[in-house]
């Protein structure tokens, strides 16, 4: 059972040994629920036919949310970045999940990614903007830079802003993050 | 450390470039020699300690981990940014692998440009990586993807060349400024070596065709221009033609190339000159004379350069010397020197 733990992220060996040893000491019918809802959600959940992201039901709830606006797509890489922007409450559009960011490294491509689907979907639905929601690293950029180029016949594609977190103080952001930010600027309105 | 100058003695294999290495790793967690922290932990543990006292109070932690990166810790405070752990360590590395400076590959003397402009700006680290990324990367495009459709490769590397010529142009960038600042230096220290005979120039040869004056915007359309012009080329080859990867430092003498005209002699000058200007570079920069690390180079010089080399620094520079043998030393290195028989040492004894 602590080899199983292990295997899990950000699981080391003595968190999986701690785990293992609190479970030993449930009642049975709590251990069997516990492992219903493993099976029960690896047989269940599966994507999303339009948007791609987790879902029991062939659509998912935001997909088959009708007071969400249709016009605004956000692509995310995967289902936990766009649980992350959920979170904020803010953002009222649709979602596409990639599944991914484009890594020949990782023998990564494009269409090894829910990018024909995007296109598609771009080009069906209307889509008045894209936002792209990608990390900066340099398989973000780079995804999203190749979409930019594939969905600016089609639609208007922006970039979601990096820089300060809030709640930081100035002198402590580290440089990377400044220069970033120092090229983010805005015009005051 | 007692005296200015520790003078650590051994044969091979018993660790003396160990110390000094783990001495610059603390100082500016950087390695000359290990690209990545699990060649620095020994193959059978899990973590490796490094632990330093400086100006005597200053405690210094470096934690490096198989699992879970780095951790450092400055006065026992575990520290949010590691980088901050530079500064009461500051030092400048001189090993047998800098007496081919001159000699070597190109790399050599773009390494040591990069460690140089490193300490003048901190992001520049950022910037190198991201950049060997973009390249390793382009490189797999180009290997995986021949049977791609065109269309779909030209926009992955439009995607690509962007990218890179956004991180070339910032490169060349602080490369040329950090050379403007280094070449006063190194030739007046090769002016005095050379007993005035010999003018040092440090001539920068961009990877990337820059004209006019240095600018961001236009240079970094201009590399994107030529990104975008060398594809075919780079599709014969194999290799981004373009960019910091190529670039050059060209060591002219009286205006002929060091590298294939200077004798084995002026070729060491030009090393001990280069160095001896980071040393100042460096010292100038963070306001106080940082430590100088010899690693097995100091008896690889001929007893007029020791003794050069031993002028120049002074009584400025906290010094530690690693050797096999006490020989090679001129008197005058050994004089108000400690000297540690390493292998000899005490477990619990503090190396300060």
């Amino acid at each position: 059972m602590i080899d199983q733990f292990e295997r899990l992220p950000g699981i080391g060996p003595r968190t999986a040994q701690r785990l293992a040893l609190h479970l030993l000491r449930q009642p049975e019918d709590q251990i069997r629920a516990f492992a219903e809802a493993l099976l029960a959600a690896r047989s269940q959940v599966g994507q999303c036919q339009t948007c791609f992201h987790l879902s029991a039901e062939p659509l998912c709830d935001i997909c088959r949310d009708g007071t969400r606006c249709d016009e605004l797509l956000c692509v995310v890489a995967d289902s936990r970045d766009l649980l992350a922007l959920e979170r904020t409450r803010e953002y009222k559009g649709r979602y596409h999940v990639l599944g991914g960011l484009i890594s020949p490294m990782d023998g990564i491509g494009p269409d090894m990614l829910q990018i024909p689907s995007l296109i598609q979907r771009v080009d069906r639905d209307g889509i008045s903007e894209v936002i792209l929601a990608l990390t900066p690293s340099v398989e973000g950029d780079t995804t999203s830079l190749y979409l930019a180029r594939l969905l600016k016949p089609f639609t208007q594609v922006s970039r979601i802003a990096y820089g300060l977190p809030v709640g930081s103080e100035l002198e402590y952001a580290d440089e990377v993050t400044l220069t970033r930010a120092l090229e983010g600027r805005r015009a005051m309105q | 450390m007692t005296e200015n100058r520790l003078l650590v003695i051994g044969p091979n294999g018993i660790g003396k470039s160990n110390l000094l290495e783990a001495v610059e790793l603390l100082g500016s967690l950087r390695s000359h020699r290990a690209s990545s922290d699990q060649d620095l932990i020994h193959w059978e543990e899990q973590r490796a300690l490094l632990r330093a006292i400086a100006d005597d109070t200053e405690k210094l932690e470096l934690e490096l981990r198989r699992q879970g990166g780095r951790q450092a810790r400055r006065n026992g405070k575990t520290l949010t940014r590691q980088l901050d752990l530079i500064g009461p360590l500051r030092c400048v590395g001189f090993s047998a692998l800098d007496l081919n400076l001159v000699r070597g590959e190109p790399a050599l003397r773009r390494q040591w440009l990069d460690r140089v402009v490193q300490q003048l700006e901190p992001i520049y680290s950022d910037l190198i990586s991201r950049f060997n990324k973009l390249l390793r990367q382009r490189s797999q495009l180009w290997r995986q993807w021949r049977h791609i459709p065109i269309h779909e490769r030209d926009s992955l590397l439009d995607a690509f060349d962007v990218q890179m010529a956004l991180v070339s142009t910032r490169i060349h960038r602080r490369r040329s400024r950090a050379l403007a600042r280094l070449e006063p230096l190194a030739a007046r220290w090769q002016e005095t070596l050379s007993k005035h005979k010999e003018r040092l120039r440090l001539d920068y040869q961009p990877g990337s065709q820059l004209e006019g004056e240095e600018e961001e915007e236009p240079w970094r359309l201009a590399i994107e221009t030529q990104l975008l012009g060398q594809r075919s080329e780079e599709e014969r080859l194999g290799s981004c033609r373009i960019g910091p990867h190529r670039d050059e430092v060209r060591l002219l003498l009286n205006d002929s190339e060091a590298r294939r005209f200077g004798s084995a002699g002026q070729q060491r000058t030009v090393v001990l000159a280069l160095k001896l200007a980071e040393l100042e570079l460096v010292g100038e920069l963070c306001g106080e004379p940082p430590l100088l690390l010899l690693d097995d180079v100091l008896a690889e010089l001929d007893p007029g350069r020791q003794l050069l080399l031993l002028e120049a620094v002074g009584e400025k520079h906290q010094c530690l010397v690693s050797a096999t043998h006490l020989e090679g030393f001129q008197d005058e290195w050994q004089q108000r020197s400690q000297i540690i028989e390493a292998g000899s040492l005490n477990r619990s004894e503090e190396v300060r």
